[in-house]
């Protein structure tokens, strides 16, 4: 089934290629600065605002779980200002929003803001530990080792910038609320296409959920039922189908007698798929 | 692929000609290929498989069968990734029958699958065959991360099942204070992420990595790039790679349980927890147990695992850091020596002399 989520994970090759990418941009801006006065610490100062930007993009563009409910919600990743502009939304799209979903897309814009806030707090903190931390360096020419050795001294700045705001409190209820918000605006998202569903005479999210609840009480019946010790007879009334699966049930516990019988593989795929041909490393 | 502002003009030319010699041995390494171990399935039920791991030195006469159970988050063939890595293929040479579960990918008509399913159904149904088959009353036990939770829950269940027990970087208590993890998901609402469906693996994968955002989305691959890394070094890298995105779906309502009751509520240190209907007490616990996890873990703290034996019944504890991170227990090259020596000679000596080489 396909899921409703939208978020995909890097492809390898992307995630290579992006890296080294950023990483170059990263170290043009090193490159760019001006040569420090020989003996004397360089000034990185005009440095700060550009790795800040250049991070701070990177932070709103980097996968997160609460983005990826946002923009499976219909919100473009990222998206840090508000109003955000026309936002498709998905399923309900063609129907129009009610006003509990436009309630909380709106919401889901400003938890959006407040989060693009702590990406700019993260990055220019950063910034500011990178700087400090390269002042007290003595001034060298940018070497390829050099380079190399201040991209170290940065992600360990980066990391640290961010810890610091993601363990905090405020940050995590954040996080928490941006995530409820989405999943809340996917729940509203859906009642409107179920409504509509429902009208026109289709299944619904509702009412499969309904047959697999039912499903599962007659498998959990099926199970009371092959746990029970061995009284002699068959189980009174018992529908063929599930004398069929008991009888496997029994089976699948190979030499385990009724304990094993219990638990041993009551459904047919399980029979099926026991003693399957040897599977290839992968 | 294109290294934009390497160029040879570039006062970083030499590392443009690294990094575009590694995107070339990349490219070589894209067909490479995870497990290496022979194995048969032997047992299923649902979506869960047991199998069991083809011999490859002469048995141990007596020894009993190791069963070991995974996380459902990610896959368990990052335990048999690759000859040299490989934490299965170590015990298998210890002369030790190896099985492992694998839970399979849940699809939407496994939503309502709960915690009790998996324990009972999924981990009970493997235990009994395999109790059946080797006509043994009891067998030993091997949890994994999340699967360390699960085998602690049914040895506290089933105490009489799990002759020995392992757990490897496996939380006890969810709420200590480096558990970033835990703090994100404290005030999610598990009733809201019930009713979303299945959770895709890309959507838990992001949560990870969004742990150490700018270490494992940027420096990793930076390292690797620059580091002058030979073809076996970056088939490695891309085993590991291809395994750490590819995670299976979570059913809802498992991932609700066990976002609520572990996370949330800290119920497996508060005594509170019921599976079917039963309380699991760490008490019952009383088996021989060795627990193994990372030193510098981030997604399972050390105090998390730490916790373990102040909760336990058992008196027979041992407990050891590995100084690596949690992805570096089951493929750093410390962890590959260190841990399946640690477990083979611990399993070793609480074979009560029923061990004897040769068939």
């Amino acid at each position: 089934m396909q899921s409703f989520f939208a978020y995909q994970s890097p492809q390898s090759e992307a995630a290579f290629a992006g890296a080294a990418a950023r990483f170059f941009e990263l170290l043009k801006t090193f490159a760019a600065q001006p040569p420090g006065v020989p003996g004397q610490p360089t000034d990185w100062t005009s440095f700060g605002a550009t790795l800040a930007g250049q991070f701070e993009q990177w932070l709103r563009s980097a996968p997160a779980a609460g983005a990826a409910f946002a923009a499976a919600a219909g919100l473009p990743p990222g998206a840090g200002t508000w109003p955000p502009g026309p936002v498709p939304l998905g399923p309900a799209a063609a129907m129009g929003a009610d006003a509990t979903a436009w309630e909380l897309l709106m919401k889901l814009g400003q938890l959006q803001g407040q989060l693009a806030q702590h990406w700019s707090e993260i990055a220019s903190s950063a910034a500011q530990l990178f700087l400090a931390r390269m002042r007290t360096r003595p001034s060298a020419e940018l070497s390829s080792e050099s380079a190399l050795a201040l991209y170290e001294l940065w992600v360990e700045c980066a990391e640290e910038a961010y810890a610091a705001t993601v363990r905090r409190e405020d940050f995590s209820h954040l996080q928490a609320q941006l995530t409820n918000t989405a999943m809340a605006l996917l729940l509203a998202q859906r009642r409107q296409a179920e409504s509509l569903a429902r009208a026109w005479g289709l299944p619904t999210r509702e009412e499969a959920d309904a047959l697999q609840r039912q499903i599962r009480e007659l498998r959990e019946e099926l199970d009371r039922r092959a746990a029970r010790p061995s009284q002699g007879t068959a189980p009174q009334a018992a529908p063929a189908r599930s004398r069929r699966a008991s009888k496997g049930g029994a089976k699948g516990g190979a030499k385990g007698g009724a304990k094993g019988g219990a638990k041993g593989g009551a459904t047919g795929a399980g029979r099926r798929r026991r003693g399957a041909a040897r599977s290839k490393p992968r | 692929m294109s290294v934009p502002g390497a160029g040879a003009s570039s006062p970083f030319s030499d590392l443009g000609v690294r990094v575009a010699e590694t995107l070339a041995r990349l490219r070589l390494a894209g067909g490479v290929t995870v497990g290496c171990s022979a194995r048969r399935a032997v047992w299923s039920r649902g979506k869960t498989t047991l199998y069991r791991y083809d011999p490859i030195t002469e048995p141990i006469r007596g020894a009993r069968p190791l069963l070991v159970c995974f996380a459902l988050v990610n896959r368990p063939y990052i335990l048999d990734l690759q000859p040299d890595t490989s934490l299965l293929r170590r015990l298998l040479a210890s002369g030790r029958s190896v099985y492992l579960l694998e839970w399979g990918d849940p699809d939407e008509g496994d939503r309502l699958q709960d915690l009790n399913d998996y324990l009972e159904h999924g981990l009970g149904g493997c235990m009994q065959h395999l109790l059946g088959t080797h006509s043994l009353d009891a067998i030993d036990l091997m949890g994994v991360c999340q699967g360390g939770v699960f085998t602690l829950c049914y040895s506290a269940l089933h105490p009489t099942q799990v002759a020995n027990l392992v757990t490897l970087t496996t939380a006890v208590d969810f709420q200590t204070s480096g558990d970033l993890l835990s703090k994100w998901v404290r005030e999610l609402d598990t009733q809201l992420l019930e009713r979303m469906g299945n959770v895709p693996g890309e959507l838990l994968n992001a949560l990870f990595l969004s742990l150490l955002p700018f270490r494992l989305m940027q420096q990793k691959y930076v390292r690797l790039l620059t580091g002058r890394a030979d073809q076996r070094a970056v088939e490695d890298f891309v085993r590991m790679e291809r395994w750490i995105f590819d995670s299976p779906p979570q059913a809802a309502t498992a991932l609700a349980q066990f976002v609520r009751w572990f996370y949330q509520e800290n119920r497996l240190v508060r005594g509170t927890l019921e599976l079917g209907g039963r309380v699991v007490d760490l008490k019952a616990v009383r088996q021989p147990l060795l627990n193994l996890y990372a030193s510098a873990d981030h997604i399972v703290p050390p105090a998390a695992c730490e916790a373990m034996g102040r909760l336990i019944g058992s008196r027979d504890y041992t407990a050891a850091a590995i100084d690596t991170g949690h992805i570096g227990m089951y493929v750093s090259r410390k962890a590959r020596e260190e841990i399946p020596q640690r477990i083979i000679a611990w399993l070793e000596a609480r074979s009560g002399g029923r061990a004897r080489r040769g068939a």
